[in-house]
């Protein structure tokens, strides 16, 4: 490809990031929002306009951008994880995060093939994108009612990250042909996990701190080194950049000025190609002409959410209205129901209309929630009980 | 008697006005004066980000603060500072009832569309749920 369609391109892309941004700040929600929809509405657009192919969604250097941003996006998910809570409290995550994961999962599953008719397939797929959790979204929600320190907030939170961790096993390992090479992944992913964690400080504390910016480069030495063994196995490269996330969160994740110029360089450059790209696969004539799909996943996707870990808050004794606000904001999970949703187009395990149900399931699924928390819990939860003479 | 006043202060023109009216207003009652901001995470978030933008308005909140904190230095009110996450109008009535306010001071700006139509103005929600008198100052213009 000649280098002026190149920078073209490359202009028109980060023209759409940035128009995508203003409305993240304008609207004041995720940017990550709001590059799906800008994708959405640009290969409509300028599909209509100027025909599909002046986006070019699949040159293969666009591909890069939006895969290395999947990897280092899941990457610094993982790193958010608090090793020491984990520890202390790594029994109750788990089963809590179990429930999260397993009742949308096995729900969303269940629905996608019984009465949605889709194949098995493409029914654990759906099941895996609506199965997953929003960490920071929740962290915040705790930060709010300052639950943050309580040992109520630290479970939960712990426990986001384990649903994460079914969402991402799930993606790497239920499609993975189970071959020699998916033992040598695993075997050489295992040994990377275990070592890593004490290479890694010592890796730094020698070479780092120069202006080489050597800390991110050997990280992503290993993710794409890992994230490379993963496809070759049949698996996906997310898996293992959310488990290195995650045992390097005692380390790396500790490292905020590192963590703040990975974060510039994900969202600067990278997850921009990620997400618009995600959008801009999206049929939305399909999505308005069989509307049903995307209502059913989304229904089914808050219903198993909310009857699987509201129980669970409340056993944990977190306040009646908490417990729903928590349970409700649990259902949120952008990024990695957008990364289940392409890596099912890719390997065309789902239809482009499948695909499309589900990503409008997922952006819901983080919409609606919010909008129902506001407008029934905020803030006049708080009032219930201060305000004389005011029926709850 | 208005014994302690409590400022949401987010560094716009309107929260200074307000932060001048409620220096003002403690100085004459010999009231305390806690000055809260409020790092507000996106309405629909997710993951990563929603963390990046809670630690960016803490710290910007956290630099206004001790430049709010140098400006009342002179002053021979009490004062006390605090940054918090969440909905601003939220944060500031939570604040406000566990702390024994007796009077609210927010700015008032204005706020788009679709704000408004999901959550609300800050200054209309803190008037209508707080427990003590309120005062919305609008900015110079």
């Amino acid at each position: 490809m000649p280098m002026i369609e190149i920078w073209t391109q490359a202009t028109l892309w980060i023209a759409l990031a940035v128009v995508a941004a203003l409305l993240a700040v304008g609207l004041r929600i995720a940017t990550a929002l709001s590059e799906i929809a800008v994708g959405i509405l640009a290969q409509l657009v300028i599909g209509v306009l100027f025909g599909s192919a002046l986006l070019a969604g699949d040159a293969s250097w666009i591909k890069f951008l939006a895969g290395a941003g999947a990897i280092l996006l899941t990457f610094l998910a993982g790193a958010e994880l608090d090793p020491d809570v984990f520890r202390k409290e790594w029994k109750r995550a788990t089963a809590i995060g179990l429930v999260s994961f397993a009742a949308p999962f096995l729900g969303c599953a269940a629905i996608a093939r019984w009465v949605l008719g889709w194949s098995m397939e493409a029914s654990w797929l759906a099941g895996i994108a609506m199965s997953t959790t929003s960490v920071a979204v929740v962290y915040a929600v705790m930060l709010e009612f300052g639950l943050n320190v309580t040992r109520y907030g630290k479970v939960v939170l712990a426990a986001c990250f384990i649903t994460d961790l079914g969402t991402v096993v799930g993606l790497g390992l239920i499609f993975a042909p189970f071959t020699i090479k998916t033992l040598v992944f695993l075997g050489a992913g295992t040994a990377g996990f275990l070592v890593l964690p004490k290479i890694t400080p010592w890796f730094f504390q020698r070479f780092g701190g120069r202006p080489s910016e050597l800390e991110a480069k050997f990280l992503m030495l290993w993710l794409f080194g890992l994230g490379a063994l993963a496809t070759w196995a049949g698996s996906e490269a997310v898996l293992p950049a959310y488990i290195l996330g995650m045992v390097l969160a005692g380390s790396v994740g500790k490292d905020h000025a590192l963590i703040r110029r990975l974060r510039t360089l994900t969202f600067g450059l990278l997850t921009p190609f990620y997400f618009i790209r995600a959008g801009s696969l999206v049929s939305l004539p399909a999505l308005i002409v069989a509307p049903a799909a995307f209502l059913v996943l989304l229904g089914t996707k808050l219903v198993t959410k909310i009857a699987g870990v509201y129980p669970v808050t409340r056993m944990l004794r977190s306040p009646r209205q908490e417990g729903i606000y928590t349970t409700l904001l649990m259902s949120t999970g952008l990024t990695f129901g957008t990364i289940s949703a392409l890596f099912g187009l890719s390997k065309e395990i789902v239809t482009q209309a499948q695909y499309s149900a589900l990503v409008a399931a997922v952006i819901a699924s983080a919409v609606v929630p919010t909008l129902i928390a506001n407008a029934f819990f905020l803030p006049r939860h708080l009032l219930t009980t201060t305000i004389p003479g005011e029926k709850p | 008697m208005i014994a302690r006043i409590l400022l949401g202060y987010d560094g716009s023109g309107s929260a200074d006005s307000a932060l001048e009216f409620a220096t003002a207003l403690a100085r004459a009652f010999g009231a305390e004066l806690h000055v809260l901001a409020v790092a507000r995470p996106p309405e629909v978030g997710d993951d990563v980000e929603t963390l990046a933008v809670v630690e960016n308005a803490r710290s910007r909140y956290d630099k206004l603060l001790h430049k709010v904190r140098a400006k009342l230095a002179s002053e021979s009110i009490k004062t006390q500072f605090h940054v918090v996450v969440g909905h601003p109008a939220e944060q500031l009535v939570r604040y406000a009832e566990a702390h024994g306010i007796d009077h609210i001071v927010v700015g008032h700006r204005g706020h788009t569309l679709f704000e408004r139509w999901l959550i609300g103005s800050v200054a209309r929600q803190v008037i209508a749920y707080a427990h003590c008198a309120v005062t919305v100052v609008r900015a110079r213009t």
